[in-house]
């Protein structure tokens, strides 16, 4: 029979059912396909058995001696084994992203959002929950390093300080005359400080900074419009209509978290009530994903997408003056290659909700389109409404690519003498067409301060190992202006100092300690009258009261718009010369590839392309078919005589002629973990083409091996046509129109059937634990992996055994496209253990090591495991992982101290997967028992659920009634996955809700 | 033809017929001989029990908790609050040894490790599996008794291991509770004895309390 609705697959192999794919998913599952001793001789099996034969007889009868290290004298308060919560702050390009940092016998181990922080709300990003891993890497630098002749010499702070305090002497006696900085951006008042005060001493120094992907464009296009750089702060709670022009708001932004808290607020449709998202992008983005319509647009065709959109919105006389209209006439004639089809209902919903509408423009757009998008909001009303404008931490720096530019002309000039780098890479990242790493050598004098001995590390003189931030004082603004203190959670563990104490030392005043400089700060900024009280409440609140920016609604100037369509033109926005366009993109895992090192965000599929451990150049399926590409072929992409060669991902939805490239990868000198992955996109990056540049594409005949996990575990392959059959019941999806119409029988119709069960059920006395994600609100974003990762002690495997189907993430979000191949839907759906009542996997242990509880939790014994993956195999949902290795035995002593002391290190040939977080669950149920009260709903949150931005991820006790995921269980919208297997799963989905505009 | 002799060749010698009822007994009884070898052997009750290492201090519970009467909560001061009940830091012994017996040689390692702040390496005695998660606020706080698991501290002039601490061990008492608990204001008093009959005391205590102690997996592995 054949079924109606719409089709899901999760990548074009599926959807093409290639005889490839099939074959990987005949092999029952992929991970079970054993490789170990298919190249191995019957000798090598004879050795390896002696061996562990012998191995096995020599342990004795007791395990080894255990020391009991207590302290000689144990702070007051501090608890052994106590878990103690402190609040800091983590910046990153320039923001703070506020914390409350998990500590364990005096270990950061667990990062989570600040919850009493506007931006966060307990809520976090991938980032933040993996900065604990760069925290303990073993690769970060240890010593300070002189380079001379080519010779790593390894010095003292003291040989530095000694060096330092002639060389800066020398220059203060100079007037500061060649000395150059060139910093990373940072928003801490702090450095501010020290800056101004270091200028003082040296009236002639330069600061400059830089960051490879940044928000300038923002800031320029607003100057056009106000007259003065803005920050903008669209408040997606607001906006009934949104119209995102290239811009990732929900994932690629420095509030992001903030964000998609505001956008799912509006996107459960509670009241029946929805709002509507329009994207228009280049790239596939997390943002598109949660699109109502989305429209894939080359980038240089954005700029005259809105300049189109204006014109047609000015047409209604309530917008805009006659001056306006006249200035948006000739644009009106011009015509797009691809008019989105809901060219006509964006207009109608903009000109329909004024005062409720948002349009924003994304940083890749130039200038002009951000002064477009800022007229647009005042002349609907938007202005003061949906979006309000703070000024921003420092209106009079120069764009960074301007900044970066000006200093390699001093440098060529012989002007630089010695040059002073805080943090940043710029060797690596700087626009490729400056060299700035081949200016460096007219520089006398290098000094560097850095997390890692990287490439620039290797151009400079000297090298200073910096502190991070989680073994250092610091302070930092957030997006809106609030100030948070960083506290250290640990002496610094390889003896980094910060930024501000090398500019003491320059400065050769007191004091020299961070924390003394932050403290002086603090107490100069405070309006406190004792300031003790003050200081201690921002430690304890991670946030200082009251240094918000103060939100502003400045009027737009009387030329914005002329301006605005200025710059576009200037921008050459609109021209079509070559098909094919390349666009830089920041990586959602390692951003402009200061993560390079990170194990668990190299390991983290890329919410579109599920790629893990590399980037690739992702391109439309219609320029694959044009090109004759297929996945992991390799392409050469010429721009102006510079060519890089990259492996090919297709990505349906992205353009057509453009081709996404990720930043970040190509490290020449990351570390253990992130030298040499992936290609160098930073080759072909201009100054005078940041983010779009025309190209050539070339199939070079070879092909590459690309990790991706989107085929990993897909649901039941058993036979084309079941398969087809099930994939629209996996992920479900409804309309808000249909949704309205009344309650709709989401059950299919074979889960509808009556079904008789073969088991005795289980009884449930106490607590009924269970989950419910909402597909509504998940944007895929993959915090939840890098939580759990933190949280649960999974290990990171590798390239070579993720290709082979051996990730050993709990948590997977699965990906689906739906529709055509080149504009598809997309959705996402997380997927854990469900913890099913009638668990298949705990009926085929021959050993029984995975257990019912009788809070329905499906427990896994390690123990007991022999590994004989019976049970993974029985698992539906693909869900359970197997140690082929013994993972986490290759950690470095520093690597260890972050695995969590809760859970237990699982060994080779063990099984493992999804807990619910019961350490965290039973901690709670000690904790309510022994102060005699019970437990509150929402007082246990397992690590995904605590990480994610919108609340997509419910946990709670079933058997009580009133509680939030009881209800959702309950609602209207909910569904189980293989419902008709009668296992009773414990985790509800709800259905994706989308919000089409109705076409009249 | 010596067919005697050829026949002979088949045949066991005649010696062999009084050994045959040895090696029967041996076939039945070696096999019991290993699976009890193994089975009491190699249970926690012979391996663990006793374990008696030595420490780098002298320290006598028996003199402290017992002859001195000091209550176990002065020294492991975070046991009704924490999974551990946390051994002392030094700056414990030295609230009394600062003054008393302030000169005594068998203090050395106690005054050094004061002066430099460099801890005391004590030896572990009741050491559980890693994958086992104990918690001993959960039971102190519910009326299981110091004794119940350490046995008799305060007449231990070395402290040993005195019950098995094993997995069934464990799940005896989480089985039946009552046999174990007390008023909670008795759980460091080692010589308490129930003033009525303990079962029908723990069916009360039990029913009090709410005291529910779980036999899933998860309870104590995770």
């Amino acid at each position: 029979m054949k079924q109606a609705g719409k089709r899901y697959w999760r990548s074009l192999d599926e959807l093409a059912d290639s005889p490839e794919l099939r074959r990987r998913v005949e092999r029952e599952s992929p991970s079970l396909a054993s490789q170990i001793w298919t190249a191995a001789s019957r000798r090598d099996f004879l050795k390896a058995m002696g061996a562990s034969l012998a191995l096995g007889s020599l342990t004795g009868c007791r395990w080894p001696k255990e020391k009991i290290v207590p302290y000689a004298h144990r702070p007051e308060g501090r608890v052994p084994g106590k878990p103690e919560q402190f609040a800091t702050a983590m910046e990153l390009a320039g923001v703070a992203r506020a914390l409350l940092v998990t500590s364990y016998d005096g270990r950061p181990l667990k990062v989570e959002g600040n919850p009493e922080h506007p931006e966060s709300r307990g809520a976090s990003d991938a980032y933040a929950q993996a900065s604990v891993l760069e925290l303990y890497d073993p690769d970060r630098s240890k010593d300070v390093v002189l380079r001379q002749n080519r010779q790593r010499i390894v010095q003292t702070w003291d040989q530095f300080d000694a060096f330092a305090k002639a060389a800066f002497s020398e220059l203060r006696r100079r007037g500061g005359d060649g000395f150059s900085v060139l910093s990373e951006a940072s928003s801490s008042p702090s450095l501010y400080d020290m800056r101004a005060r270091l200028q003082q001493a040296l009236p002639m120094m330069t600061w400059y900074e830089y960051e490879p992907v940044s928000r300038d464009n923002e800031r320029l296009g607003t100057a056009m419009a106000f007259g003065r750089p803005c920050r903008a702060h669209p408040a997606l709670d607001q906006a009934d209509v949104i119209l995102s022009l290239d811009s990732d708001l929900l994932m690629n932004s420095p509030v992001a978290v903030k964000h998609a808290m505001a956008f799912a607020s509006r996107r459960r449709a509670e009241d029946f009530r929805m709002n509507r998202l329009y994207v228009v992008e280049p790239v596939v983005s997390v943002t598109g994903a949660m699109a109502d319509h989305r429209c894939a647009t080359p980038s240089r065709l954005v700029p005259r997408f809105a300049c189109k959109l204006a014109g047609e919105l000015t047409s209604d006389p309530a917008l805009g003056t006659a001056a306006d209209k006249a200035a948006l006439a000739p644009l009106l004639q011009q015509t797009l290659p691809a008019m989105p089809p809901f060219f006509a209902d964006i207009v109608r919903d903009l000109r329909e909700n004024r005062g409720r509408s948002l349009v924003v423009a994304g940083p890749r757009q130039n200038p002009g389109v951000h002064a477009l998008a800022a007229w647009l909001n005042h002349v609907l009303g938007n202005a003061g409404k949906t979006i309000t404008y703070t000024a921003e931490v420092d209106p009079d720096r120069p764009a960074h690519v301007d900044a970066m530019r000006a200093l390699v002309s001093e440098m060529k000039a012989g002007r630089v003498d010695t040059l002073l780098v805080l943090g940043g890479n710029p060797v690596y990242n700087a626009p490729a067409d400056l060299e700035f790493a081949q200016q460096l050598d007219r520089v006398k004098t290098l000094i560097r301060v850095g997390l890692y001995e990287d490439e620039t590390s290797l151009a400079c003189d000297w090298h200073l190992p910096q502190a991070h931030f989680l073994e250092s004082w610091g302070d930092a603004r957030a997006y809106d202006g609030t100030i948070s203190i960083v506290q250290p959670l640990i002496d610094p563990l390889y003896d980094g100092r910060t930024p501000i104490e090398i500019l003491a030392t320059a400065l050769d005043e007191e004091p020299r300690r961070c924390y003394d400089i932050v403290r002086r700060t603090f107490g100069r900024l405070s309006s406190a009258a004792d300031v003790e009280p003050a200081w201690r409440r921002a430690l304890h609140d991670g946030l200082v009261e009251g240094t918000r920016f103060k939100p502003d609604v400045p009027m737009p100037l009387a030329d914005a718009l002329s301006k605005a369509i200025e710059g576009i033109e200037k921008e050459g926005g609109g021209s079509d010369a070559s098909p094919i366009e390349v666009v830089f993109v920041q990586d959602h895992s390692v951003h402009d590839g200061r993560y390079a090192n990170s194990g668990w965000l190299q390991e983290m599929p890329d919410p579109l392309t599920k790629l893990t451990w590399d980037n690739a150049a992702a391109v439309s399926p219609a320029l694959a078919r044009e090109q004759n590409l297929t996945e992991g072929d390799v392409v050469r992409i010429s721009c102006d005589g510079t060519s890089i060669e990259a492996p090919v991902v297709l990505l349906p939805g992205q353009a057509t002629g453009s081709i996404a490239l990720p930043l970040g990868y190509g490290r020449r000198a990351a570390g253990r973990v992130g030298t040499g992955v992936g290609v160098d996109a930073y080759n072909l990056r201009p100054s005078t083409a940041m983010y779009t540049r025309r190209a050539d594409l070339m199939k070079t005949g070879r092909r590459y091996p690309l990790a991706a996990t989107q085929d990993h575990f897909i649901i039941d392959p058993v036979g084309h046509e079941e398969r087809e059959r099930r994939s629209r019941e996996l992920i479900r999806e409804l309309t808000l129109a249909e949704y309205k119409a009344g309650p709709r029988q989401l059950a299919t119709e074979s889960a509808r059937k009556p079904r008789f069960s073969l088991w005795r059920e289980h009884e449930y006395e106490g607590h009924r634990w269970a989950m419910a994600i909402d597909l509504s609100v998940c944007t895929g974003c993959s915090a939840c992996v890098v939580a759990c990762q933190a949280e649960n002690n999974v290990p990171v495997v590798g390239k070579d055994q993720v290709k082979r189907g051996r990730e050993m993430h709990w948590i997977r979000v699965d990906r689906y496209f739906s529709g055509d191949p080149d504009s598809p839907s997309i959705s996402f759906q997380p997927l854990t253990c469900h913890h099913c009542e009638d668990a298949p996997c705990e009926q085929v242990c021959p050993v029984g090591a995975t257990q019912h509880s009788h809070e329905g939790l499906n427990d896994m014994v390690y123990n007991r495991c022999v590994g004989t993956r019976y049970c993974s195999n029985n698992c539906p949902y693909k869900v359970r992982r197997f140690n082929w290795f013994n993972n986490l035995k290759r950690l470095s002593d520093f690597q260890k101290m972050q695995l969590n002391p809760e859970v237990t290190v699982r060994s080779r040939g063990v099984m493992e997967k999804c807990t619910f977080c019961v350490q965290r669950i039973n901690l709670a149920k000690i904790a309510a028992k022994n102060d005699r009260r019970a437990l509150v709903d929402g007082g246990i949150t397992p690590a995904c659920a605590q990480a994610c931005p919108t609340g997509a991820i419910v946990f709670g006790d079933l058997n009580d009634a009133e509680s939030r995921v009881a209800k959702l269980h309950a609602s209207g919208r909910s569904y189980a996955l293989l419902e008709e297997l009668n296992i009773k799963p414990r985790t509800k989905y709800l259905a994706r809700l989308r919000n089409p505009a109705e076409r009249t | 033809m010596p067919s005697g002799e050829s026949r002979s060749g088949f045949l066991f010698p005649r010696w062999t017929n009084s050994v045959r009822p040895l090696v029967g007994a041996a076939l039945v009884i070696t096999p019991a001989y290993i699976v009890a070898l193994f089975y009491f052997g190699a249970s926690p009750r012979t391996t663990d029990v006793g374990y008696e290492p030595r420490q780098p201090v002298p320290y006598s519970h028996a003199l402290h908790a017992g002859d001195l009467g000091i209550d176990c909560r002065y020294c492991h001061s975070t046991v009704e609050v924490a999974a551990r009940a946390a051994i002392p830091p030094t700056q414990t012994c030295m609230n009394c040894h600062s003054r008393i017996r302030a000169q005594s040689a068998k203090l050395i390692p106690v005054r050094e490790s004061y002066a430099t702040g460099m801890p005391i390496e004590w030896v572990r005695v009741h050491d559980l599996p890693d994958f086992v998660y104990f918690n001993h606020s959960a039971h102190v706080r519910r009326g299981v008794g110091c004794v119940s698991c350490h046995g008799r501290i305060d007449k231990m002039e070395v402290v040993y291991q005195a019950e098995p601490l094993s997995m069934g061990w464990c799940l005896s008492c989480h089985r039946d509770p009552e046999k174990r608990l007390r008023p909670q204001e008795y759980v460091t008093r080692m010589d308490w004895v129930p003033f009525e009959d303990q079962t029908a005391l723990g069916k009360r205590l039990r029913e009090a309390n709410n005291i529910n102690p779980s036999v899933d997996c998860s309870t104590c592995h995770r």
